[in-house]
């Protein structure tokens, strides 16, 4: 009989449990994620359903650029310098939110499914790197700062964490949607 | 001059759990309820019931679908019943969110044409199941196994309380944002 077995492990070597069992999460979702974008060509993560709408692509690189922007949050050493070095592409990269009508970011056309997972793979080994030394503690630490727009915003890292995850599983399913409807669209052609 | 406009957010672990990590749990599936909420606010049922093509989720079958799992994973995953009783949480049955859908197929009559009280409805009973569920779990609980009768695939599900956990934030947080694309197409 074929068994399939879902466990998060908690992985060791870890200050805090809370964050051991964050990153077994996230590896499971990325995983899946992974798994599910398997196939999609330049094309496809290049495809915009309507004009200002989200490509699969700029979700993709979206997903990374947050998780890497997050951590520094955490860290209190946010800067766009600070992202590009752990990234090596920049925060408005993603071209997100575009305009009413907006087209996708030109740098990104024509990139592949290696390019994008590349970029993933780097956020998520920047995110565990930086956040290995975390306390419990430090979970309940509230983090204050002032966006670009004014709004003063405050956000304890507990908060950070579970954001980092539902913001992941939220795009992701974004991604799944706009997969059916491009293989919608070649059909009906 | 304007107020500067000051936004606050938190995981507060809630309170009444036998262990942190379950509370912690508990409390960020209340965040994505919420964001759920703001995700869907203001939609009429003929929005709720609008697929984007034939065959195709709309945004109520996607608001039942994430009720509905939650409680099934609250039976099965998290209190070990043998089998789910959605419909005596719920009021609706565990298949009446349709999906998934035939090709062509429309949402099933059980949910058709609902105003969105009738689906945050559903959200609410949902998380109050859950609360319930995990109350009594301690930490011990996450690690152990849950083991299912086998499919009749000749496949067999194992997956311990910590996944369960999991899925059902990511689960919840993973359809919260196709509302989100829907509704933009409206």
């Amino acid at each position: 009989m074929k068994a399939v077995t879902n466990r998060i492990v908690l992985p060791r070597g870890r200050r805090a449990t809370e964050v051991a069992s964050f990153f077994a999460q996230l590896d499971e979702l990325s995983g899946r994620m992974v798994e599910d974008v398997r196939g999609a060509t330049p094309a496809e993560l290049a495809w915009q359903s309507k004009r200002g709408h989200n490509t699969i692509g700029m979700l993709l690189l979206h997903i990374a650029i947050v998780e890497a922007f997050w951590t520094l949050v955490a860290e209190e050493r946010f800067s766009p310098a600070a992202l590009r070095r752990a990234l090596g592409v920049d925060l408005d990269d993603d071209g997100m939110p575009l305009p009413p009508a907006g087209l996708p970011p030109a740098a990104l056309r024509g990139r592949t499914l290696a390019w994008y997972t590349n970029v993933l793979r780097r956020a998520r080994a920047f995110a565990r790197r930086r956040t290995a030394r975390f306390t419990r503690a430090d979970l309940d630490r509230v983090i204050t700062r002032t966006r670009r727009n004014g709004e003063r915003v405050r956000q304890n890292i507990r908060w950070i964490l579970y954001h980092v995850l539902e913001h992941q599983a939220g795009h992701y399913g974004q991604v799944l949607l706009l997969r059916h409807h491009y293989a919608d669209r070649r059909r009906a052609r | 001059m304007t107020a500067l406009r000051r936004i606050e957010s938190r995981i507060v672990p809630a309170e009444g759990f036998r262990s942190l990590e379950v509370a912690v749990k508990v409390t960020e599936l209340g965040a994505v309820h919420e964001l759920i909420r703001e995700a869907v606010d203001g939609l009429t049922p003929a929005q709720l019931d609008r697929q984007p093509a034939p065959g195709r989720n709309s945004a109520g079958m996607l608001l039942a679908h994430v009720a509905m799992v939650e409680v099934h994973l609250g039976q099965v995953g998290l209190l070990g019943e043998p089998d789910g009783r959605v419909e005596q949480v719920l009021g609706v049955g565990a298949d009446d969110d349709g999906m998934r859908l035939e090709p062509g197929g429309a949402p099933t009559p059980a949910i058709a044409g609902r105003d969105l009280e009738f689906f945050l409805d559903l959200l609410a009973r949902a998380a109050h199941h859950t609360r319930r569920a995990c109350e009594r779990l301690t930490d011990t609980d996450l690690a152990t196994d849950i083991v299912r009768p086998p499919r009749p695939d000749g496949s067999q599900r194992v997956f311990d309380r910590r996944y369960v956990l999991f899925h059902m934030v990511e689960h919840a947080s993973l359809h919260m944002g196709q509302p989100r694309t829907l509704r933009r197409s409206l």
